[in-house]
């Protein structure tokens, strides 16, 4: 692996009078970026400071930081960071990190170190290949090789005829370019071709300044929308985001687990042989972080048993052998309409109908709906930032009246003021029927957000939408909000109208890979591979991968004979990824993306040294698995995988 | 970081005309102006043309261990191509065209420089790596970068309304550098001696 170094300490004397009249310092130093992840912080600082200390200096104090070049977190680190009583401050780092600091910093600032140079940029990995920017792509012509960088003389019509014994004149280390270019291409037989080229003339003349400015600022516009970081998956969601929902045909057999949501699992209350209707309680909530469990066919339990599970493995599940007449239990029955109903009958209705998070957290709708602190602003999360995705998109479209009438049962339960849609713009069709729905209302708003993952976490979209941080560690009631989900809101309101518990919902089954894709509404408990064969099963012969949900945050499904849960908001079938683990360049892009602004690249290394109280210190509790830092890792490092086990072990710390 | 853009039509079609084609495109650097738009449309017209071998879209070419495991599953569908075009920023190329030596790999990209690339985020400044950081005489903005002609000892005259007579969009480097200078109070700073260029510090310092 090349080793890019950037910058280097200047020389001593040239230190020496340039710290001449000047005292009070205070050192920032970057941590060098496109090298071996081996150090924590370079030696120059210390150096420095040394040097500093010779000349009788007094140094307020020193700071080492990551890509001081990123400017936003420098911003932020640099704000507490110089102490009262410095007057210059002095800058080792490449010359972007000094330059960066000078824009920041209020007090004067040095360079105390040069940058390095070496010739032609390069791309992401650390190897020795060149690339020098020039504008007008030379490899066509010459096999591959290209001429700009690896001819000392950067020739594009011929070798200089200075070579000898195949090496250069300038630099007798270095072959020949040209020389590997004629082998190159006396190999692939165009020696023909190359040498009827006509002469290349190479234009200088530099790209348009303000075309470059302007995209820079647009992709940093991009990146810093709304919330740091986040990144921009190709959305694939053309698949099925036109296919109107259809229903599934009933399954024979259902599986249901007793556990599909966070905390404790339902414990059953049918027995084997008991026959059951749809809408039927069959397991009980265990505990207050709990949810009961419903039947979704009629039938009978033919057995309580372990089965396969998407995210746990094997769970204790009741199956179910439908009678195929789907015939309702006595208990489904609509309620009072929303204004006789009180808050807290909400909230019981909400929790009888065992309605959790359906975006996949699968957290118990009815304690979010109960929160400790005041909540102003509810936001129905409509983004379905994950890829491939369109269940959320099309409930929207398809239930709108329903979405509706649960978000205001959810204003009412909570006593918030209103009630934000939050949809992103690329749903046109949803943002306009949604605006048209909630028009006479003056409690409900729609709000149309600029695409980007992970815009539908909690902590994005809270503060995308009204601004505000969710402390590390809280919850959005901390900062007066409740987070909901589109079809969690729409179960909400088959609960109220109805009396139907939560016992289908909607699945997008798609992905690259499956032959006929679409968005299909499905009895809790069928069949994964039933879905995936209705769908006429994969196409092509190499390996795919299937996920129980999006690309980004679903779970890889190694058996597809695991059933439909609360959660399984998509089931998609891709390309399986051939690549394997390199080693961290600390190329920073992680830290770059990571929305919850952590420096993902520090639990690779921790977690590879189980230094797991320094992913502590580096705040991995923080996290909230988007995926965004291995989705951009350019040395493909399982980082979500690191993370989770550095998340059990410091939770097994206290 | 690099800029990428499609080479013209033209080119492109004298590259692959008559010829069987396997495409890659390279989505690795994220932030790479990649015109993907126009390389999509582009390559469905290849493809109408009953043409195109194989198509791979993937990232990080350049890290050759990765994009040979993925190039690996489609060695039917290069061997049968004569033509490989390769969509992304030459470092990529010459990746691909190191591995698969014996065929003809294209690039359908020029690459173009993008400020900030030393460091990691794109920035609005630029580092040239000149290896004698002016940066202490220039209240922290880079002569040889903010400046068109790179003057190191105050500026050419030519500034019109601030704006750089090489390139009107661009504000003067000097005008900017006094402007810094005067807030901080550093003015004296410009009595300094008159500077020269060493343009052989690069390569004194890398060694």
């Amino acid at each position: 692996m090349e080793n890019y170094t950037k910058y280097k300490l200047k020389r001593n004397d040239e230190l020496e009078s340039l710290l001449a009249d000047k005292d009070n310092l205070f050192i920032i130093a970057c941590n060098k970026c496109f090298k071996e992840f081996e150090t924590l912080e370079e030696p120059e600082c210390s150096e420095f400071e040394k040097i500093a200390a010779e000349n009788g200096k007094t140094v307020t104090g020193s700071a080492r930081v990551d890509f001081l070049c990123n400017k936003t977190q420098t911003e932020k680190k640099l704000q507490d960071m110089i102490p009262e009583g410095t007057e210059h401050v002095f800058v080792i780092s490449c010359g972007l990190g000094i330059q960066t600091v000078a824009d920041l910093a209020e007090k004067p600032v040095y360079a105390a170190s040069n940058s390095l140079n070496y010739t032609g940029y390069h791309g992401m990995a650390l190897t020795e290949r060149k690339c020098d920017a020039c504008a007008q792509c030379f490899l066509n012509i010459t096999g591959g090789v290209c001429p700009i960088v690896d001819c000392s003389k950067s020739l594009v019509n011929g070798q200089c005829g200075g070579a000898k014994n195949g090496k250069c004149e300038v630099d007798s280390s270095k072959d020949c370019a040209w020389e590997k270019i004629y082998k190159r291409l006396e190999k692939q037989g165009r020696l023909e071709e190359f040498l009827n080229q006509p002469v290349q003339l190479r234009d200088y003349s530099k790209v348009n300044f303000k075309f470059v400015n302007d995209y820079v600022k647009s992709i940093r516009e991009n990146r810093l929308d709304g919330y740091y970081g986040g990144v921009h998956p190709a959305e694939r969601k053309e698949f099925t985001e036109g296919m109107a929902l259809q229903r599934f045909p009933d399954p024979e057999e259902v599986v249901i687990p007793l556990s599909m949501h966070a905390g404790a699992p339902a414990n059953p209350v049918v027995q084997v042989g008991d026959t059951v209707k749809v809408g039927q309680k069959i397991g009980e909530a265990a505990a207050f972080i709990s949810s009961p469990i419903h039947s979704s066919v009629s039938g009978t339990v033919v057995a309580i048993e372990n089965r396969g599970h998407a995210t746990r493995g094997e769970c204790l599940s009741v199956v179910i052998r439908s009678d195929g007449k789907n015939t309702l239990d006595d208990s489904v029955q609509p309620h009072k309409d929303l204004d006789s109903l009180t808050p807290d009958e909400i909230v019981e209705i909400v929790k009888e109908a065992g309605i959790v998070g359906m975006g996949g957290a699968g957290f118990p709708t009815s304690v979010k709906l109960k929160p400790a602190k005041p909540v102003d602003t509810i936001l129905l999360n409509g983004c379905e930032c994950e890829p491939l995705l369109t269940a959320d998109h099309r409930v929207l479209l398809e239930f709108a009246d329903d979405v509706v009438f649960g978000l205001q049962a959810i204003i009412k339960a909570v006593g918030a003021e209103k009630g934000l849609i939050v949809i992103e713009d690329n749903k046109p069709d949803a943002i306009e029927l949604m605006k048209e729905k909630t028009a006479g209302y003056s409690n409900l708003d729609v709000v149309v957000a600029k695409t980007k993952y992970p815009q539908g976490a909690e902590k994005m979209l809270i503060k995308r939408v009204t601004g505000r941080k969710v402390p590390s560690g809280g919850l959005p009631a901390d900062v007066g909000c409740v987070v909901s989900n589109i079809s969690t809101t729409k179960a909400i309101s088959d609960a109220i109208q109805k009396g139907m518990p939560l016992v289908e919902r909607v699945v997008t089954v798609t992905g690259e890979r499956l032959k006929n894709p679409g968005n299909f509404i499905v009895k809790i408990g069928t069949n994964t591979k039933d879905l995936v064969d209705y769908c006429g099963g994969v196409t092509g012969d190499d390996e795919v991968t299937f996920k129980a949900g999006g690309p980004m945050m679903g779970f890889v499904l190694s058996d597809l004979n695991v059933p439909i849960m609360k959660g399984s908001n998509g089931i998609i079938a891709v390309d399986t990824d051939h690549t394997a683990e390199q080693p961290c360049i600390k190329c920073g892009r992680c830290m770059d993306v990571c929305p919850m602004e952590l420096s993902p690249l520090y639990f690779a290394k921790f977690a590879d040294e189980e230094n797991w109280q320094g992913m502590k210190d580096k705040n991995v509790m923080d996290c909230i698995e988007c995926r965004c830092c291995e989705y951009i890792c350019s040395s493909k490092i399982p980082l979500v995988t690191k993370i989770k086990a550095g998340k059990n072990a410091v939770r097994g710390m206290k | 970081m690099l800029i990428t853009e499609l080479k013209s039509r033209e080119t492109i079609a004298a590259l692959t005309e008559g010829k069987k084609v396997f495409i890659i495109n390279c989505v690795g650097c994220k932030e790479v102006h990649f015109p993907e738009k126009e390389a999509t449309e582009l390559q469905k017209e290849l493809a109408a043309g009953g043409n195109v071998t194989g198509m791979i879209t993937t990232d990080y070419i350049c890290n050759p261990e990765n994009m040979e495991l993925r190039l690996q599953k489609h060695m039917d569908e290069i061997k049968a191509a004569d033509v490989v075009l390769v969509f992304s920023c030459g470092v990529g190329v010459q990746t691909v065209a190191g591995y698969l030596e014996e065929k003809k790999v294209c690039a359908a990209c020029d690459t173009y420089p993008l400020p900030g690339f030393q460091g990691v985020t794109p920035l609005e400044y630029k580092c040239d790596q000149c290896g004698e950081c002016y940066l202490n005489l220039t209240g922290g903005i880079c002569p040889i970068t903010a400046c068109s002609k790179s003057l190191v000892n105050g500026q050419c005259g030519g500034a019109k309304n601030g704006k750089c007579e090489v390139d009107s969009n661009m504000e003067c480097g000097w005008e900017r550098i006094y402007r810094r200078l005067e807030k901080l109070g550093r003015l004296d700073v410009l009595k300094c001696p008159t500077q020269v260029r060493n343009f052989a510090t690069d390569d004194e310092v890398s060694k």
